[in-house]
């Protein structure tokens, strides 16, 4: 175990350094609420579900936040141009340890009037900042990523490269082979989805290594809440890689409030059959989305993996003063 | 069985063999279907493969036996285990037992898994206590020439990378996951 005083000096450090790089950008730190009624409603995530009491009134079903990004968007559609949060976010049903805390700290962030090429230049400033400013508490592994200049890789090229697969002109049918061929295993409940992301983990993740590399144009149907690229084929998403560990994930976001909605309720219906509870659309977001200009980028950088990178280890119980992993041992 | 329901040690059937599951993590993708990589190892071959099972499929899991069993010794063969309570003793192969044959060390506690009463194999535990049978002393100036860890030889023939201030006769942890030092007991 770490000293907890180390950590602690460490983490406030980070996020004086993280406040000072967004204010000195014009950025306004806001604070968005961890207890909602519409949580994210995607059908991989499993929410701390809750429930609020009122005398007097009826119960109503809650959830802790796995992102912040719906409340940060809201502030958008009213009329803030570039903001940011440091969040605590929730995500049940993963892995306990290793890299992951059921409860962890995320960074959120949000700039009108640029897209995910501006945020992914924004972001390298932001991580090179941060992990030369952090050298004179540590280390070598920061003061390499402080340095060096961050790869930029399309995942089109990334499948081509380590899979031999064109996404421009891939079928559902031609992934399938590419497995195959492969070795890698895979399933006759398959969707072109599920294909693409079994490739992209047996091949293509692991030939990211160790350099800082951001990995964007995700196909169109991985898009979240990204907005698609000209052609239609892929969506503006960029995730960042340091160690092989993924550290962020943003958009060009998407503001199409009728597209939106569509994609909820797919997501809805998905969670339904996967049954989990399928909680209500957020309407005041869908309201608001129109008035949020194209383009408008986002970004959420895992706090305590920027940590990790910092001091140099794998397992996130090193930079927490009280992971879960001990808190429920 | 989901993929959701895999553990350490889980046994699957999985095309017409047998393999225990070593370690596993969840993964989900910013968007679609979660997934469980997988790393495990074949029963009969020892040969260790990754797989990723997306959480919807359905795997055959087999009922394993667990048993907490104490390793006795080797007559360079087999590997011979005692039930403590019943004094059932069973032997193990090297092969049977993989790459973990090297922590073994007698008078360990492990468990032995078996199928259909046949043993399969050993679980260690995730941490040994060994003492330093042979280490160079350290030599002043290591750690400014980047030497910060040196080759230790433990006390059932096991080497493992130590800080430099480790020296011989001490007790330390071992962590038998990956085989590295994890701290020093008794000095």
């Amino acid at each position: 175990m770490r000293p907890v005083a180390e950590i602690a000096i460490e983490r406030q450090r980070l996020n004086d350094l993280t406040r000072s790089f967004f204010r000195s950008r014009g950025y306004v730190e806001v604070e968005t609420p961890t207890l909602v009624a519409s949580p994210d409603v995607s059908p991989n995530l499993t929410h701390f579900e809750t429930v609020l009491k009122a005398p007097g009134e009826q119960d109503r079903a809650g959830a802790l936040i796995t992102s912040p990004e719906f409340s940060m968007k809201k502030l958008l559609g009213q009329g803030m141009e570039k903001i940011f949060t440091l969040a605590r976010v929730f995500r049940n049903d993963e892995n306990l340890g290793g890299t992951h805390n059921p409860e962890f700290t995320m960074l959120e962030w949000y700039k009108q009037g640029g897209d995910y090429r501006e945020m992914m230049d924004e972001t390298e400033a932001l991580v090179q900042y941060v992990c030369r400013e952090m050298l004179d508490t540590h280390m070598s592994r920061s003061g390499q990523v402080g340095v060096q200049l961050f790869r930029r890789v399309r995942v089109r090229d990334l499948l081509l490269e380590t899979a031999g697969v064109d996404l421009d002109s891939a079928t559902s049918d031609e992934l399938r082979k590419a497995c195959d061929r492969l070795g890698i295993h895979h399933d006759a409940s398959d969707t072109e989805s599920d294909l693409f992301y079994r490739l992209f983990l047996a091949k293509a993740e692991p030939a990211i290594g160790n350099a800082p590399t951001f990995v964007y144009d995700y196909p169109a149907y991985q898009a979240a809440l990204a907005a698609l690229t000209p052609d239609g084929k892929y969506a503006q998403r960029v995730e960042l890689y340091v160690d092989g560990l993924e550290i962020s994930n943003g958009f060009t976001e998407l503001t199409d409030a009728t597209e939106q909605r569509r994609r909820f309720e797919k997501e809805i219906e998905e969670r339904r059959e996967a049954g989990k509870r399928a909680f209500p659309v957020d309407e005041e977001l869908l309201a608001l989305l129109p008035s949020v200009r194209s383009p408008t980028y986002g970004n959420a950088l895992g706090l305590d993996r920027l940590h990790m990178l910092c001091v140099g280890t794998k397992e996130i119980g090193d930079v927490l003063l009280f992971p879960a992993k001990r808190l429920f041992n | 069985m989901s993929p959701n329901d895999i553990k350490k040690g889980t046994v699957i059937r999985y095309e017409g063999d047998l393999w225990i599951v070593m370690d596993f993590q969840r993964v989900s993708p910013g968007k679609g279907s979660s997934f469980v990589r997988t790393r495990m190892k074949n029963l009969k071959s020892g040969k260790m493969v990754e797989n990723n099972f997306k959480s919807a499929e359905n795997l055959d899991f087999e009922d394993v036996q667990y048993k907490k069993m104490q390793y006795l010794f080797t007559d360079g063969n087999l590997y011979t285990f005692m039930d403590n309570q019943s004094y059932e003793q069973v032997a193990l192969s090297a092969s049977d037992i993989g790459d973990d044959v090297k922590y073994l060390k007698e008078g360990i506690e492990v468990t032995i898994l078996t199928y259909n009463d046949l043993p399969l194999t050993v679980q260690l535990p995730k941490k040994i206590q060994y003492t330093v049978k042979n280490t160079e002393p350290a030599v002043k100036g290591d750690t400014a020439s980047g030497n910060v860890t040196k080759e230790a030889f433990m006390d059932n023939g096991l080497m493992v990378k130590v800080p430099i201030f480790v020296g011989e006769g001490d007790v330390i942890v071992v962590n038998t996951e990956d085989g590295a030092y994890s701290e020093r007991v008794a000095g």
